[in-house]
C-alpha cells in the first residue's frame, strides 16, 4: 500500500522535477501534450475558432467536413470544430470549479472527521454516504427544479456529488497520521488543532487529492456531458460537448459528424487526463521511497 | 532546592490494561534521572503522561511546584515553553513537510512569539547542536539519522525549557555516532543548566549520562537510586539481569549470564504477589507476597529477597 | 581440510539511480565454511543488505552485478537457473529478518504457514505438525502443539523471533542467514535468542552468516568475523584475531566506540566523527581516510584486502609499514 505521506510541489524545482519526471513516461508525456493542449484551446477558445461557435448560418447547415469546416456544421450551419473547441472551455469551466470546490470542502471535512471526535465522525461519514447514495440524475434534476438548468447549476451539482470522494480520502489519510510521531511531537509543543491540521496534516494530504483530483476531471467532464445531453446542464446555444452528442445523436443519420464532434473530445481528454494523472501518480509516490 | 519534577503513585491505564501502576519518581534541578526498562514497562507512557499526552488516572505530577496531572490542552500551553519533548524515531518526529528553518522554530510561533527573528534563531540552534547552517534549507528525507536526531535536540532547546523529556535518545544511532549524541547532550546540559529525564533500554547510555536511574518493571519501579551504587551493586534481580544482558565485545570475557526465564508477562493478567517472581532466577515461597518500595539512604528496591544486602 | 559452503568472491554490486551509480558493494571476498558461524559487523550504509540480496538473488530491479560470484557448494549462484536459485531458498539457504512483526503472514496460523514451508516433504499433514510443534519446542516455546492453532499477532516479539528461527531450521539448511535478528527486541531478550541459537547450530550443524551491529553479540556467537565499511570489507579473520588484535583503524575505533568496552562512566564518549561517504560519490583512496585518525599519504591509494597471517586479512596501508623499499 503506498505510503501515506505524499509530495506536493513546493518550491520551482520540485515542480519542476515533476514535470519532468511526468515527461519521461511516455504516456505521462502523451497526457501533458493532450491536457496542455485542451487548457490552451479553453484558455485562448475566443481567439482560435475559426467561426463564432453560436453565429447561425442555414444555408451552410448539414454540411459534411471541408477545408471550410473541418468538422462540417450541425443543423443551424454552425461550425462544428469551433462548437468542439468552445465546448472544451464550457467542460473546463465546469470541471475546475467544481473539483476545486470539491476537493476544498472535502478536505476539511475529511481532516474535522478524521481527527476530530467519534460523533462528529460518525455524522459527517453519515452525511457523505447520504449524498453519494443519491443517483446523480435525479439529484441534478431536483436542483435543475430548484434553480433552472445552467452551467452554475452543474457546477454545483458536480461539487456536491464529488465531495464524499475527496472527503473520505482526507479522513483516511488523517487518521492514519494521526498517531504518527510528529502529529504527537507537536501536541508536545502545544500546537493548537488548527495548527495541527493546516500546516502539518494538509500539505501531507494534499498531494493524493491532487492525484486523484487529476484522475477525476474526466469523470466530471463526462458528467457535465450527461447532464447537459439530459438537458440539464448548459442552456443552448452555449456548446457543450454533451449538447453537441445531443444534436448529434438525432441527426446521426444526416450527419455523424456532430457525434464525432461530441464524442471524439470526451475520450481524447479522459485519456489525456487520465495518462497525466497515473504518471503524476507514479513520480510522486516512489520519489519518497527513493528518499527514505 | 525544591524538585524540578515530583511524581507520586502515577496510574494509566487504557481501558482494563493497567499500564502504570502507580509510578514515584522525583527529579532535581540539573539532574538527569533515567528511566531504564524493557517492552512493556511503561517507560514511554510514563514520559508521555507527564507531558500530558497520554492520559493519567490518578497520582500527581508537580513541575516546580505546581500541578500538572489533568490540566487542560489550555493550561498546559504556557508550561510547553518549559517542559520539552523528543522522540524515539528521529526522522519520523520532524514534520515531513517543513523544512529544517520551520521545524525547528515552529516552538516559537506556537508561542505566538512573533517579534523574535526566526532565521537568526535557527541558525543559532544549528550551532548549537553542531549542524552546519546550510541544513536550514534541508527536509527530513535529507537527513542521515544522527542529523534528525541533533535536529530534534534543537528543536527541544528552542525556548530554553527547563527540563528535557528524552524517548530512547540513541535509538538506532550507529555506535560510532551514538558517543557523539551523548557527549553533545552533556555538554548542553551543563552549559544551560538542563534537568533530564532519559527513557532507555541500554544501559550503557544510563552509565554516562545519568546521575540517578529507577528500573521499571511491568508499570512500577523495581530499583532506584544513583547510577554508580545500582551499577556497582544492584539489589533487585532484575536489575541484575538486566545489567549481564550486555555481552562484551570480547569473545573471552567470562559470561556471568543471569538467565532471566520466559516472557514479559501480559499486562491484563498481571501475575499474583511479587508480579516478578515467575521469571526471577532467585524467587523462593515468600514471594508470594507483595513486596513494598523499601528505601535505604540513596537506594531503594521493591523485593522480598533482594540481593547484596 | 575445512569445506567451504559460501565463496564470495570479488563481488561488485552497484545500483543505478538518477543521482549516478551506488557503488554499494566492492570487491566483497570472504567464504563461510560447513558449520561455521561468520558475523558480518556493520552499520548503517555497509552494504550488508546488499550483500543478503545478492547471495538469494531477492534483488531490486536496478540492481547491476559489475563482478565477481557468488558459489555456494561450487556452484555460482548469480548465474543459475531462476528454477535452482528457488530450490535452494528455503531448504539448504534459509533466512531470519531482523523485523519479527512483518516476517509472518497475518492471516494464516503459525502451524498452517509452518506446514506450508514443508511442501517439499511427502509427509502427512499430520506428521508435519508434529515437526512444527517439535521445532517450536526447541526454540523454547512453551505448549507448542496448542500454539500451533494461533495467529501472529497472539506473540509477542520475542516469540515470534523464536519461531522465524524456527521455521527456517526446519528444513535443516546448510547456511541460515540471520539478518540482525535481534536488533529489534530488548537485551534479556537477545541474549536468550542468542543462546538458543548456539544451541540449535550445535545440534542442526549449519552454517550460520550472522549479519549484525552488536559487537557484544557478535564476539559471543561467532567464529569468525567479517568487517565491512561503507560497501567494502575492510577486515577479516577469526573474532579473537579481531577483538584482541584488530588491524583496521575502523574496527578498533569501532569496538573503542562499543558501549559494553567502556567500562567507567566516561565524561567525554569515544566516537567517529564524519559521515559514512556517499555511495554515489565515493572519495579517492582508501574508503576510511577522511574518518580516520592515523590516515597518511599513502592512503590517497585504495589499499586492497591483504592476506596478513592465516585467515586474517585487512585493507589498509599501515600494515605495510615494515614492507622493503
Amino acid at each position: 500500500m503506498t505510503d501515506a505521506v505524499a509530495h506536493t510541489p513546493k518550491s520551482k524545482s520540485e515542480l519542476a522535477i515533476i514535470i519532468t519526471g511526468v515527461a519521461r513516461d511516455p504516456l505521462g508525456l502523451i497526457g501533458l501534450v493532450i491536457v496542455g493542449a485542451i487548457v490552451f484551446s479553453a484558455v485562448f477558445a475566443a481567439w482560435i475558432v475559426p467561426y463564432d461557435p453560436i453565429a447561425m448560418n442555414i444555408p451552410d447547415r448539414m454540411q459534411g467536413p471541408s477545408g471550410a469546416h473541418w468538422l462540417g456544421t450541425d443543423q443551424l450551419g454552425r461550425d462544428t470544430f469551433s462548437r468542439v473547441i468552445m465546448g472544451g472551455q464550457v467542460a473546463l469551466k465546469v470541471a475546475l470549479p467544481a473539483i476545486f470546490g470539491a476537493m476544498a470542502i472535502g478536505l476539511t471535512l475529511g481532516m474535522i472527521a478524521g481527527y476530530g471526535p467519534k460523533w462528529l465522525d460518525n455524522f459527517l461519514m453519515l452525511l457523505f454516504d447520504t449524498i453519494r447514495s443519491f443517483p446523480t440524475v435525479m439529484f441534478a434534476l431536483a436542483v435543475v427544479a430548484l434553480i433552472g438548468p445552467s452551467l452554475q447549476t452543474v457546477v454545483f451539482v458536480v461539487m456536491a456529488t464529488s465531495i464524499p470522494t475527496y472527503g473520505r480520502v482526507a479522513r483516511t489519510q488523517t487518521l492514519t497520521l494521526r498517531n504518527s510521531e510528529f502529529i504527537l511531537a507537536e501536541r508536545a509543543m502545544g500546537a493548537s488543532i488548527t495548527r495541527i491540521l493546516g500546516v502539518h496534516m494538509l500539505p501531507n494530504i494534499i498531494g493524493v487529492l491532487a492525484v486523484l483530483a487529476a484522475m477525476d476531471i474526466p469523470t466530471v467532464i463526462a458528467l457535465e456531458a450527461g447532464l447537459s445531453f439530459l438537458g440539464l446542464g448548459v442552456k443552448p446555444p452555449t456548446p457543450s460537448w454533451g449538447a453537441l452528442l445531443k444534436d448529434g445523436y438525432a441527426l446521426i443519420r444526416q450527419t455523424p459528424w456532430l457525434v464525432v464532434g461530441g464524442g471524439l473530445p470526451i475520450v481524447i481528454a479522459t485519456l489525456g487526463f487520465t495518462f497525466l494523472g497515473e504518471s503524476l501518480r507514479d513520480v510522486v509516490d516512489p520519489k519518497l521511497r527513493k528518499n527514505r | 532546592m525544591s524538585p524540578i519534577l515530583e511524581v507520586k503513585d502515577l496510574q494509566t491505564s487504557y481501558g482494563h490494561v493497567n499500564v502504570l501502576a502507580g509510578v514515584s519518581f522525583s527529579v532535581e534541578q540539573g539532574e538527569t534521572y533515567a528511566m531504564v526498562g524493557e517492552s512493556g514497562s511503561g517507560k514511554t507512557t510514563v514520559i508521555r503522561a507527564i507531558a500530558g499526552l497520554a492520559p493519567a488516572q490518578a497520582g500527581s505530577v508537580k513541575f516546580d511546584g505546581q500541578e500538572i496531572r489533568g490540566l487542560s490542552e489550555r493550561a498546559f500551553r504556557p508550561l510547553r515553553k518549559d517542559i520539552a519533548m523528543m522522540f524515539q524515531d528521529p526522522t519520523g518526529s520532524l514534520s515531513p513537510r517543513l523544512t529544517i528553518r520551520n521545524l525547528i522554530t515552529e516552538p516559537y510561533k506556537i508561542q505566538g512569539m512573533k517579534d523574535r527573528d526566526l532565521d537568526a534563531e535557527a541558525k543559532r540552534l544549528l550551532e548549537l547542536v553542531n549542524l552546519p547552517a546550510h541544513f536550514a534549507d534541508r527536509y527530513p528525507y535529507q537527513l542521515s539519522g544522527g542529523q534528525a536526531r541533533r535536529v530534534g535536540v534543537a528543536r527541544a532547546l528552542a525556548l530554553e525549557p527547563k527540563l528535557i523529556l528524552a524517548d530512547e535518545p540513541t535509538a538506532g544511532l550507529d555506535v560510532s555516532v551514538q558517543g557523539e549524541l551523548l557527549n553533545l547532550l552533556n555538554d548542553l546540559r551543563e552549559r544551560l543548566g538542563l534537568s533530564m529525564v532519559i527513557i532507555t533500554h541500554n544501559l550503557n547510555v544510563v552509565r554516562h549520562v545519568a546521575d540517578r536511574m529507577g528500573i521499571l518493571y511491568l508499570g512500577r519501579l523495581v530499583e532506584e537510586g544513583t547510577t554508580e551504587a545500582i551499577f556497582d551493586a544492584p539489589r533487585h534481580p532484575y536489575t541484575n539481569c538486566l545489567l549481564s544482558a550486555n555481552p562484551e565485545p570480547d569473545p573471552d570475557a567470562r559470561l556471568e549470564r543471569i538467565a532471566l526465564k520466559g516472557e514479559p508477562p501480559s499486562l491484563i493478567k498481571r501475575p499474583s504477589g511479587c508480579e516478578f517472581r515467575d521469571r526471577c532466577p532467585v524467587a523462593s515461597d515468600i514471594c508470594t507476597q507483595v513486596p513494598k518500595f523499601e528505601v535505604t539512604g540513596n537506594h531503594a528496591v521493591r523485593c522480598l529477597t533482594p540481593l547484596h544486602l | 581440510m575445512t569445506e567451504k559452503l559460501l565463496e564470495i568472491d570479488n563481488l561488485s554490486v552497484d545500483y543505478e539511480t538518477a543521482r549516478g551509480d551506488l557503488k554499494a558493494l566492492r570487491n566483497i571476498t570472504f567464504d563461510v565454511n560447513k558449520r561455521e558461524i561468520v558475523g558480518i559487523v556493520g552499520e548503517s550504509g555497509c552494504g550488508k543488505s546488499t550483500l543478503i540480496s545478492a547471495i538469494l538473488r531477492l534483488i531490486a530491479p536496478n540492481t547491476r552485478f559489475r563482478n565477481g560470484e557468488v558459489r555456494f557448494k561450487g556452484e555460482d549462484l548469480l548465474t543459475a537457473s531462476e528454477r535452482k536459485i528457488r530450490d535452494l531458498r528455503g531448504d539448504d539457504i534459509s533466512i531470519v529478518f531482523q523485523d519479527p512483526m512483518q516476517t509472518h503472514n497475518p492471516v494464516i496460523s503459525i502451524g498452517q504457514q509452518m506446514v506450508d514451508i514443508q511442501h517439499r516433504s511427502k509427509a502427512s499433514k499430520a506428521e508435519k505438525l508434529a515437526t512444527a510443534a517439535k521445532m517450536l519446542g526447541a526454540v523454547g516455546i512453551p505448549d507448542p502443539e496448542a500454539r500451533l492453532r494461533q495467529f501472529p499477532h497472539e506473540f509477542s516479539g520475542g516469540m515470534r523471533q523464536r519461531i522465524a528461527i524456527a521455521m527456517a531450521l526446519m528444513s535443516e539448511p546448510d547456511l541460515l542467514i540471520a539478518d540482525e535478528p535481534t536488533t529489534a527486541l530488548d537485551a534479556t531478550l537477545e541474549v536468550q535468542i542468542i543462546e538458543r541459537l548456539k544451541d540449535l547450530q550445535n545440534d542442526f550443524g549449519c552454517a550460520i552468516l550472522f549479519i549484525s551491529h552488536h559487537l557484544g553479540v557478535i564476539a559471543e556467537l561467532c567464529d569468525r568475523v567479517v568487517v565491512m565499511y561503507a560497501g567494502a570489507v575492510v577486515e577479516s579473520g577469526t573474532v579473537r584475531e579481531i577483538f584482541h588484535h584488530p588491524k583496521h583503524p575502523y574496527t578498533r575505533r569501532l569496538i573503542e566506540c562499543d558501549p559494553g568496552h567502556i567500562k567507567e562512566r566516561a565524561r567525554v564518549l569515544p566516537t567517529i566523527p564524519g559521515e559514512v561517504p556517499d555511495l554515489a560519490n565515493l572519495p579517492t583512496g582508501c574508503i576510511f581516510r577522511d574518518r580516520c585518525d592515523q590516515a597518511f599519504e599513502r592512503c590517497a591509494e585504495v589499499p586492497p584486502l591483504t592476506r596478513l597471517s592465516e585467515g586474517q586479512n585487512a585493507a589498509c596501508w599501515l600494515n605495510h609499514m615494515e614492507e622493503p623499499a
